[in-house]
């Protein structure tokens, strides 16, 4: 599949020609809205970026619908945690779109321990010509008023401002890994380690427990939880995946705590595979629906697996994303990259799956043509417009020019979070603390 | 033996990782420590599985035999060697059930408040771990036989050891304050312990070790260290202790009690305990 890429390099860090990045400039999610109009991007200093997409002008035909800055608002700050003495990080763990029901966009945005609702909207008129107060805001002295008027709206700058306009707190003791909001419009679920949370868009001081694994004693614990999602048209169902590779899909009308799953998805493990390191690399990082709502992708540490809803014993697909690190999972687990979580992304029509991987190598796989492809994020090897020339890893032997081989990976960059347009092929990849989107050529 | 130096290492390893994730921003992160404690838990797994293949007294073996016949059925599960070698490390020291100080210390972890009243337990059962290698699995066993038999992947064999092993030793005498000073010796890379209680064992535990581990020694001990941090006053006792007295033969009995801290670890204490 040919790109053209259309490189946006968002870096906020003033160290911007070094490699280092500060901490807080990490993007931690992506997530486009439901048109593909608007594109979310959450950083580990709190704060939201959102980009939008122009709009497509026949002067410039070959600038098709570039994303530029929309808003930028901090969403979660520190917070100190005085009863465990633990302080809550900032960082935004998930951005969910809401449907677009007026003119102003929605988001919900979390960190380990809060989830805020905020209302994105513009403004492009202000009033004038108030009575008790002058331009400026002063208040006018009252004897100075002779004449009465009636203010009105004139045009002005678009401005555009975000406001929080809910806030969904101190439901979770631990940390929330996922928020999923359901196609019912009205509640949502925010998922930690242990519990899954239903809410009410609405009601804030509320929230219903539907999912519970904490054991009594907690050193028999053997599993946590960590993902969930809605199911994209049945808003009774949602899947969540666990730390042991299962996925369970629980029917909400079976009971109001749904600790018992309708559907248990599993795959046997290969006991050729055993190794110490079996049980971290089988965990799932990540469990998405496809759009048809038929189909259920998981990610683990070096493959991802598309799920027939209707089958649980065995996945109906299973990816090799870098099995070349199956080798190398003692070295992988010293520095700690182990315990990546990777996300994967569906495209529209659900025929190609994304996810990343190291080196600043994003994959895709066809599933109809079964062709994949390894491409790169980078600023050195692709210019803008340039079409991204696909990488390959060799494993081992002679390696062939621009193959790049195992050993040189560069493990510190690592593709964590992508997002796909929902309708067309456009693809945002996060890198560390630079935003590269992607867009498919035409003619 | 390759095995045994890459299992240690990675024990090594995961409780360094353990007790940084304590000085984690954020605070401690449930998923990772779950992983890393399985992960310590297979290498501990195969660790000691071949740590005590090759370090039988036969004599004693003999003469513990007729306490497992009780073991006979369970010896299929686990390398037969283990087990004879766990009794061949305590000849002399019958085991008292761990019962009441595994519940405190399990309390404890639990609930992370009020760590008083394990001290003093947890002196005599890091007395007992001492001379009882398994015991820290063990008292989980005797604790919550059903979920340890409902998880296989949980070391069944270990926890058997500990239901059979309570049975018959209930009785058992105790060695209470006496031994204090032992046990302190075993958890610091202090001194070379006067115990007399079991010097066939530390010359045993030092000659298979000591060509291979030392170069990994330091992060051993250091991490013993760190591990008594984490648990806190209840090795308080402990401390006091070990500062009092001089540091002699540190590669050795570091090596040693790293060791034995490895084999009493449990891992879900250490990975649960902030929760």
């Amino acid at each position: 599949m040919e790109e053209e890429s259309d490189s946006r390099k968002i870096n906020n860090s003033f160290l911007r020609d070094h490699n280092y990045a500060t901490e807080a400039d990490i993007i931690s999610t992506v997530e486009f809205n439901s048109t593909g109009e608007l594109l979310a991007t959450g950083d580990k200093g709190g704060r939201v970026v959102v980009f939008q997409r122009e709009q497509e002008s026949k002067n410039q035909p070959h600038r098709r619908g570039e994303y530029n800055v929309y808003s930028t608002f901090q969403s979660h700050e520190p917070e100190f945690d005085y009863l465990k003495s633990l302080e809550i990080e900032e960082k935004i763990n998930k951005i969910r779109w809401l449907p677009q029901q007026n003119a102003a966009y929605f988001l919900l945005s979390t960190n380990d321990k809060t989830v805020k609702l905020w209302k994105i909207s513009e403004r492009d008129k202000r009033p004038e010509g108030y009575n008790l107060k002058d331009e400026d805001g002063r208040i006018r002295d009252p004897a100075t008023i002779t004449t009465l008027r009636v203010p009105v709206l004139r045009p002005m700058d678009l401005m555009v401002e975000a406001a929080p306009r809910r806030v969904f707190s101190n439901a979770h003791t631990y940390h929330i890994n996922s928020i999923s909001v359901n196609s019912d419009y009205e509640t949502f679920m925010s998922t930690d380690d242990l519990r899954i949370n239903l809410w009410n868009l609405e009601i804030t001081n509320r929230s219903f427990n539907i999912v519970d694994i904490k054991p009594t004693n907690m050193e028999e614990l053997t599993e946590v939880i960590t993902a969930a999602e809605f199911h994209p048209h049945h808003c009774n169902t949602f899947v969540y995946s666990s730390s042991k590779g299962s996925i369970r899909l629980c029917d909400m009308r079976a009971a109001a705590l749904c600790d018992n799953h309708s559907k248990f998805f599993e795959e046997p493990e290969d006991p050729s595979n055993r190794s110490f390191f079996s049980e971290i690399i089988s965990s799932i990082s990540d469990v998405k629906f496809s759009h048809s709502g038929r189909y259920l992708m998981t990610r683990d540490y070096l493959t991802v697996k598309v799920w027939d809803l209707n089958m649980e014993s065995k996945p109906l697909e299973t990816y090799q994303v870098h099995d070349y690190l199956r080798s190398k999972l003692c070295s992988l687990y010293e520095n700690d990259c182990i315990f990546d979580k990777f996300e994967c992304v569906w495209n529209g029509s659900d025929s190609v799956i994304m996810t990343g991987s190291y080196n600043n190598f994003f994959r895709m796989f066809d599933r109809n043509t079964k062709r994949d492809v390894t491409l790169e994020a980078s600023r050195e090897n692709s210019k803008p417009r340039a079409i991204l020339k696909p990488r390959k890893v060799c494993v081992g032997g002679k390696r062939r020019k621009d193959e790049i081989s195992v050993d040189s990976l560069d493990f510190s960059k690592k593709i964590l979070h992508t997002a796909w347009h929902p309708s067309e092929n456009i693809i945002a990849v996060a890198a560390t603390n630079n935003l590269y989107i992607f867009q498919d050529k035409v003619n | 033996m390759e095995y045994k130096v890459e299992a240690h290492r990675i024990m090594s390893i995961s409780l360094g990782k353990i007790y940084n994730s304590r000085i984690q921003r954020g605070g401690i992160k449930l998923h990772k420590n779950l992983l890393v404690s399985l992960v310590l838990r297979s290498a501990r797994q195969v660790y000691l599985s071949d740590y005590y293949s090759g370090a039988c007294l036969n004599a004693q073996s003999e003469r513990e035999g007729n306490e497992w016949d009780i073991m006979d059925s369970e010896r299929e599960k686990f390398p037969p060697s283990a087990t004879e070698c766990d009794r061949a490390e305590s000849p002399e020291e019958p085991q008292q059930s761990k019962q009441p100080e595994a519940s405190d210390k399990e309390r404890e972890y639990r609930e992370n408040d009020d760590e008083v009243k394990s001290d003093q337990a947890d002196c005599t059962s890091t007395l007992q771990q001492e001379q009882n290698p398994n015991p820290s699995l063990d008292s989980v066993g005797n604790v919550s036989p059903p979920e340890t038999i409902n998880e296989p992947k949980e070391s069944p064999s270990d926890s058997s050891v500990a239901e059979r092993q309570s049975t018959p030793v209930a009785n058992g005498e105790s060695h209470q304050a006496p031994k204090t000073h032992v046990c302190s010796n075993r958890k610091r890379s202090a001194e070379e312990s006067e115990s007399g209680d079991s010097p066939q064992k530390r010359t045993k535990v030092a000659s298979s070790n000591s060509k291979e581990d030392e170069e990994g020694e330091e992060m051993d001990t250091s991490n013993v260290s760190n591990l008594i941090t984490i648990f806190g006053s209840s090795f308080s006792g402990l401390l006091s202790k070990d500062s009092a007295k001089p540091e002699a033969e540190a590669e050795d009995s570091g090596q040693i009690c790293c060791d034995q801290m490895l084999k009493n670890l449990n891992p879900w204490s250490t990975a649960i305990v902030a929760f």
